[in-house]
């Protein structure tokens, strides 16, 4: 099942948050998360497709795992 | 998209900045109900792909798929930039606007050849053939001079039609009284008449004027309008049509349209006295 990166990458920012009552705040992270993508058209447009890979282990049969890193940031208090 | 998945480099980077910013916007919006903020600040992608290079040359990337060695990996980066970063970087929305290489009767091939040198619409072409002349940009993107020059003048700025806003009534065709007795017809002997700008008859309470044409936008922004030199301001702008606003109390004079390559257009605005269009031509 291939999920959009954007929906991936908000997966992963959610995931920064501390454990509630520990009175910590997560203010910037660094991610480095292998991916299995995948482009295809949908609509008449390209649209980019990230997963966290299927299993940790090679297989042939498994899509190739490309490798990201991203900055998250607290911007500011709402 | 060609047969093998594979797609432009272009649709591939908007694709995944796409993808980025719905990231951003999904975050903006729970940051609405929730005490913290979160922004992705940066995205760097090792990503496995095929290179591969279509008929028409352009290049092409195809993610890699299970079990293909020999894949290329291209590392692509994104950041968040503020808006000023944005305006330096990027070309002007006015030379977006402006008309394109293909409302130019440019075939793909010579479309092809002028976007390697940076030329995307009629805006970059005249800028480009300003600064370098039209023979450089020939001999440099290897299409014709006289394409150029057949290109260039049909994306030349013109002006069609300007009517005022709400238009005036149709005026009533005056009925011909009955002739009576014999009528004398002078012989028409040479007649010299300077040319006159076209007049623009304008009721007292219109607001708008409308502008219809070809090619009003320019890189520098749309064409201005200026009556009895004073500037008018647009209220709306497009490559084939712009509105101006007329001030409240305005005379009659000379408007001034003074396109985006360089050239004026002159009008006479009339400003009509009482109800004209009153039925029977009554002008009382």
């Amino acid at each position: 099942m291939w999920t959009p990166l954007a929906d991936t990458l908000l997966q992963l920012v959610e995931s920064m948050v501390a454990p509630a009552g520990t009175g910590l705040t997560v203010t910037e992270a660094y991610l480095e998360i292998p991916l299995e993508v995948q482009s295809a058209m949908k609509n008449g447009e390209v649209v980019f497709y990230g997963i966290p890979p299927h299993s940790r282990w090679k297989a042939g049969v498994l899509p190739e795992v490309h490798m990201s890193r991203m900055r998250i940031e607290l911007t500011g208090e709402a | 998209m060609v047969g093998d998945g594979g797609f432009l480099v272009e649709e591939f980077i908007n694709a995944i900045t796409s993808q980025l910013d719905r990231v951003q916007d999904s975050l903006r919006v729970k940051a609405v109900n929730r005490p913290l903020t979160y922004a992705l600040k940066d995205l760097t992608l090792e990503l496995k792909v095929f290179v591969d290079m279509d008929a028409q040359g352009n290049v092409r990337f195809r993610t890699s798929g299970p079990n293909e060695s020999g894949s290329s990996v291209v590392h692509l980066g994104f950041t968040t930039i503020t808006k000023p970063m944005i305006e330096e970087n990027t070309i002007s929305l006015a030379t977006t606007r402006s008309a394109s290489l293909e409302d130019l009767g440019l075939g793909p091939e010579d479309r092809q050849k002028l976007e390697r040198v940076g030329v995307r619409n009629l805006a970059q072409l005249n800028r480009l053939g300003s600064s370098t002349g039209v023979q450089t940009i020939a001999r440099l993107s290897d299409v014709s001079f006289d394409r150029l020059k057949q290109a260039i003048a049909m994306g030349r700025p013109q002006v069609h039609a300007v009517q005022p806003e709400p238009p005036p009534k149709p005026r009533p065709i005056p009925q011909a009284p009955p002739k009576a007795g014999p009528v004398f017809t002078p012989s028409r002997g040479p007649v010299f008449s300077p040319q006159q700008p076209p007049v623009i008859r304008v009721a007292p309470g219109v607001t708008k004027l409308n502008l219809r044409g070809a090619n009003l936008m320019g890189e520098d922004g749309p064409a201005s309008v200026r009556l009895n030199n004073r500037l008018l301001a647009v209220s709306e702008a497009d490559n084939d049509q712009l509105a101006v606003h007329l001030p409240e109390q305005f005379e009659s004079g000379a408007l001034e349209v003074s396109l985006p390559d360089g050239n004026k257009v002159t009008y006479e605005l009339s400003v009509m006295d009482g109800d004209q269009w009153a039925p029977n031509g009554d002008m009382s």
